[in-house]
Formats: C-alpha cells, structure tokens, sequence
C-alpha cells in the first residue's frame, strides 16, 4: 500500500481589463480554477495509482466552499478522497504565506502519513513556489523541486527523478521516500476528467476539516508578510514590424542594421 | 459564453463540470483544428475515441459503462460541442441519440451487452438509416424492405444524407418488414461489413462540411433475425430516436449561436474604426442587444424542456417547439454575426460563417423547420395539415 498526498490549489484568474481596488483585484474581474502546476501533479498521481497495484492518492487544499468544485475535478480525474481545510479564522487571514500553508500541510500529513507528496512547482496567482519544500522540510521528508520526469521504484523506496535547472541545465537525482516532489508543468499531458469520472466523483468523500480539527490555533496561520501596494507597472515599447514578403522584410531589416551601426564595414 | 439571466448559476456541481469539461475540450482540442476540417470537407476521425473516452456519447443513458447524467447535463454538452460546429454535435447526436438510444431502448439484452459499451467508448461508431433519396420529411412512405427468410432477414433498398455512414461499423436501419401483416416499420441492425452493403460518401456539401455524410445502399442483405430490434414496430421506433436528437439540438443551436455572440462582441470592442471600437455604435450595439435577447429567449426554453424531459412530461410536440425556435434564432443570429465581423466574417479564421452555413442543415435536418411547424399547428389544432 502507498498512498500519495497531492496539494492543490484553486487560484484566481484575472480577465485582461481588470481595476484594482486598493491591493486587490475587484472580484468582477476574477475566475477561479485549478492551478496550472497542480494539474501535472495530480496527473503525475493518477498515473502512479494506475501504474500500482494498491496507491491511494489523496487530495487537499485550502480554501472557501467554492474550492470544491476545483478538488472534486481531481476526483473526477481519478483522485480518491479530498480534504478541504477551512473555517472563520481561516476567513479572515488576508494572505496565507508559506508558513500557514506549511503548519496545515504538515497537520495534515502527521495524520495521513503519506509517502509521497506531489505539489506544483508554484501558484499561477500569487506565484509563491516554496510551499513544497518548506512542507518538506517541516516534515522531515526528502524532496526535490522542479521535477520534470519522475521514475518511482515503490519497492526500493526511491523516486528517481529529472530536475529542470536555470539555464537549460537539468540534474538526475535519487530521492529517497517519504519524499515531497514539487512537480514542473510538461512532465505529463494532464487528462480531462470523463463524464463517467464526474459522476464517479460526486459520490467520493472531500472531508472538511478546520484549524481546530487540525489541532492548530490561529496563531498558525499569523502572517509575516504584509501586502503593502498593488499597482500595474508603466510598460514601454518600442517596436518596428517590418511589412512585405521576405525579400522586402530583409530589406528593412538590413537598412535598420546599417543604421544602427552593425556590419558597417 | 453568454449566460444574461444567470442559468448556469443554478447547476449543480456535476452539471457545471461537465460544462467546463466540455468547453475546455471544444477551446483547446477542437477550434484550433475545425476550421481547416471544414475547409478541407473532413471530419477530425481522431477525436472519435477520445470523444468515447471523455463519455460523451450518450451519457444521459445508464449501465453498460454509461455515466447515466441529468437531461441538463446532456444539454449542456450538445450546448458546448455545438459552440464548436454542428458537425462535432452532430457527430454525438448521432452516435448517442440516434443509435445508442434504440439499441438501449428498444434492444434485446445480447444486442445491448454487444454494442453499447464498444459504441459508448467510440471503438464502434453507428450510423442512422431513416430518410431515403424519395423520402424526407414523410418518412412512412418509405421503400426500404425487409422480409423474412428462415433464420434470416434480407434488405433491400437504399437510405440517403446519413451521417458517419461512411465511417460507421454498423447502422440501424429502419425498414417494412413485408413478413410481417400491415409491413410495420422494424429497426435492424446492420454491419456494415455485410455483403451487399454500400456506403458511398456524398461529396461537395456547402455546409455542416466538418461532418462525414454519406447513403446506405442495401441490396440483397442478409442478417441474423436476431438484429431486428424486438422492442419496438412502427414509426415511433424512429420518431421517438429524433426526440431525443432533437432535443440535444434545441441546446446544441443556443450553443452554436453563443459562440457567433461572443465572436461578434468581442469583434466589435477590438475593432477600431473613425477613431475608436465600433461597439460604440448604435447600430452594433442594436445588434447585440438583440441577438443577446434572442439567445437567452432560446436558452430558456431549452432549459425547461430538459426539466420537462427529466420528469417525464416531455411531449414530441415540446421538442419541436424548441428545435424549432432554437435552430432558427441561430441561423439568423449567425449571419448578424457574420455582418458585425465584416469582410474578416467570410473567412475560417472566425466561427460565425461556418456556423451559419452549417446551421442551413440544421434548419431542415432531423424534421424541416416548416414540418414541426405543422407539428405544431396540428397540436393546437387538432387538425393535421400533413395528412
């Protein structure tokens, strides 16, 4: 039996003519989906569970009751059970930093004793991408970041994976299970969940928990960052498009070159 | 997509994931592709299993590894598949409503455990046989025949604009069967492999050309007698086939005409003209207004048609009312569509054209828009104008 912990999160998608209302964004202007990132990872699961004889693959999140509808398309694609994390305290936190994200996970998974745990690399919305290793850290599990190929041996208890470095650079490592591995987009084609997957899923358990359930307090999800400003940056540009077919593009191209001094000989 | 009076709010959980199952599905995997499909008169044939796959075949039908969803559920996906072209709908019409739905209707157990489960998948694809080179909106006059002939029966006769004919494995073929006394009308299940069949493909249509169309020729067809569907005789074994299919239509068409909607509005805010949007224009504005009117109109009805289906009190009648309204609201609203876009609306880099030559089959296929007029007329009536 393994059983495999995937975190997601719904994020919040901004239309292309937003306002922004002090630091945040008019909820108008706002759709909710899964983020990109975890879609890989839940995708990365399923194919685990379908390749096992016996993988549990479990999927939590925190958010508000509209997140629902984000976890239960996990299910539909072949997650197992959800948990939910939520209540009034929860509510009231204006941005949930990476260390609440890390003391829920790490309630979560001192209970579930998962023994392995997929995230995305980062959130599409607020692009924080630390929350996978900081989870690991607090849980004393070995982990690696940006997986692009994953290679799990569940008998040996090793996962051997394809990290995606700076600059093109990618490194083969073993990670030796209980393991977090923040899972890169790329690694796999995630499936759209099948209509007989949905209807699957409605009857599939998301249990909701709260801080309490959790045995935390809201001191655990106090925040030590501030959003201080929002604001869109000026962008400048400067652009020549050059009209025509090739022989009349080359041309324009060749007489800026001149100009700007490049092969002036 | 336009929702104006909030419909899509009140779905439940299943049925909005459906949608956006669907929708995802039609935006990444089927737009970028149609337009070239169309152009070339082809149907993308890959997408048949995954389609399968996905369950999109007949998922308002239970057991044999079919989801068994709600008639909204069903609708919405009609909706959605349409807002890519009436051929991608029409191919899961066909499949589902048309070929599917007898066999699990009307079928006897071997029938139902042999096809349904490979045709839900879409390893099997199913074609239609009703109308006939001489035979259109009146159907019962038709001259396809079977007789009995031991453990047999033999076709003969021939059935024309059948879609996925070509393609199909196997087709359900409604014919006389002069055995039997009054030559009732008998569904039969025919492989298509049989000696005798033909399946031309009907070339050069100007319209629902991202669609495979073609005849069912049948000429001294042996099949097992067991291929006749036992659960039904008479025209209602067809008839009752084109209210399901219709009623996917009447929500297929607000689907397709949302699609010419959003294309048409997010045209006219993007282009300029004399100096800003021309959505800026009482003239453009008249224009969405109305056809926002006219798609909302229709998407009520198809809403309460399915509540009406769900609980069993959906007449033919209900559905030809909707089928009716729908498809014509669509195929107007199309070419205002295709008006607002200009010259760049003649061409396949924009969905409203295409759906609004499309929609000229949609307007006269599964019963004319003039034949359920008179459905109608006889039913408030009770004077039949047909007969």
């Amino acid at each position: 039996m393994m059983k495999v912990l995937v975190t997601v999160k719904e994020v919040a998608e901004v239309e292309e003519d937003f306002v922004l209302d002090g630091t945040r964004i008019d909820d108008r202007f706002l759709e909710y989906d899964l983020n990109e990132w975890d879609d890989y990872a839940i995708e990365t699961a399923v194919q685990l569970a379908e390749a096992g004889d016996d993988v549990e693959v479990v999927s939590a999140t925190i958010g508000p009751e509209r997140c629902e509808e984000t976890i239960r398309m996990a299910l539909a694609k072949g997650v197992d059970r959800g948990i939910r994390v939520w209540d009034d305290t929860l509510a009231s936190v204006d941005l949930l930093d990476v260390n609440a994200k890390t003391e829920i996970f790490n309630a979560i998974i001192a209970e579930e004793e998962p023994d392995l745990i997929l995230t995305g690399v980062q959130a599409h919305d607020d692009s924080f991408g630390a929350t996978g290793v900081s989870v690991a850290d607090a849980a004393g599990y070995e982990w690696a970041a940006v997986v692009n190929a994953l290679d799990l041996d569940a008998d040996a208890g090793v996962a051997h994976v394809r990290r995606e470095l700076e600059g093109g650079v990618e490194e083969l490592t073993d990670v030796e299970l209980p393991a977090v591995l923040t899972i890169q987009t790329g690694i796999n084609e995630p499936r759209y969940a099948s209509l007989r997957g949905i209807r699957m899923a409605q009857r599939k358990e998301i249990a909701q928990q709260t801080l309490d359930d959790l045995g935390l307090d809201e001191g655990a999800v106090e925040s030590q960052i501030t959003l201080t400003d929002m604001y869109e940056p000026e962008s400048e540009s400067d652009v020549e498009l050059f009209e025509g077919d090739a022989d009349a593009a080359a041309a324009s191209l060749a007489s800026v070159l001149r100009e700007k001094g490049v092969g002036a000989q | 997509m336009l929702d104006y009076v909030g419909l899509e709010a009140d779905l439940d959980s299943e049925e909005r994931m459906v949608r956006d199952t669907a929708r995802e599905f039609v935006e990444k995997e089927f737009k970028p592709i149609v337009g070239e499909h169309y152009i070339d008169g082809t149907f993308p044939t890959e997408l048949i299993p995954k389609l399968g796959e996905l369950g999109f075949y007949a998922p308002n039908l239970d057991g044999y590894g079919l989801p068994g969803l709600s008639e909204t559920a069903y609708g919405l996906l009609m909706q959605e598949l349409e807002a890519g072209d009436s051929g991608l709908r029409s191919m899961a019409s066909v499949q589902g409503a048309l070929v599917m739905y007898p066999i699990y209707a009307y079928g006897s157990d071997e029938q139902k455990e042999q096809w349904l489960p490979e045709m839900g998948t879409g390893e099997t694809i199913g074609c239609f046989g009703l109308t006939e080179p001489e035979h259109g909106s009146n159907p019962s006059a038709m001259e396809t025949y079977a007789t009995k002939a031991g453990n047999e029966y033999v076709l003969n006769g021939s059935k024309t604009w059948i879609t996925n004919s070509p393609i199909a494995d196997v087709a359900v073929v409604w014919a006389r069967d002069r055995s039997a006394e009054n030559t009732p009308v008998r569904g039969f299940l025919v492989e298509t492999d049989r000696d005798g069949v033909s399946t031309n493909k009907i070339d050069e249509k100007l319209s629902l050309r991202a669609s495979i169309t073609g005849e069912i020729g049948l000429q001294n067809v042996h099949i097992p007698k067991e291929n006749m569907l036992p659960g039904v005789s008479g025209m209602k074994g067809p008839l009752s086939c084109l209210t399901q299919a219709r009623f996917g239509i009447a929500w297929g068409a607000v689907g397709a005409a949302r699609d010419c909607f959003e294309t048409a509005r997010e045209y006219a805010t993007d282009r300029e003209q004399f100096g800003g949007p021309i959505a800026r224009f009482q003239l453009q504005q008249e224009k969405l207004a109305e056809m926002a009117t006219q798609i909302t109109t229709a998407q009520l009805l198809a809403y309460r048609l399915s509540e009406l289906k769900e609980r069993g009190e959906m007449t033919p009648q209900h559905v030809s009312m909707a089928k009716r309204n729908n498809v014509r609201m669509a195929r107007d609203q199309s070419r205002i569509a295709r008006e607002m876009l200009g010259g760049n609306g003649i061409t396949a880099d924009y969905s409203p054209m295409r759906h609004m030559a499309n929609l000229e089959t949609v307007y006269t296929y599964e019963g004319t828009h003039d034949i359920h007029t008179l459905v109608l007329g006889q039913d408030l009536t009770g004077i039949a104008a047909f007969e």
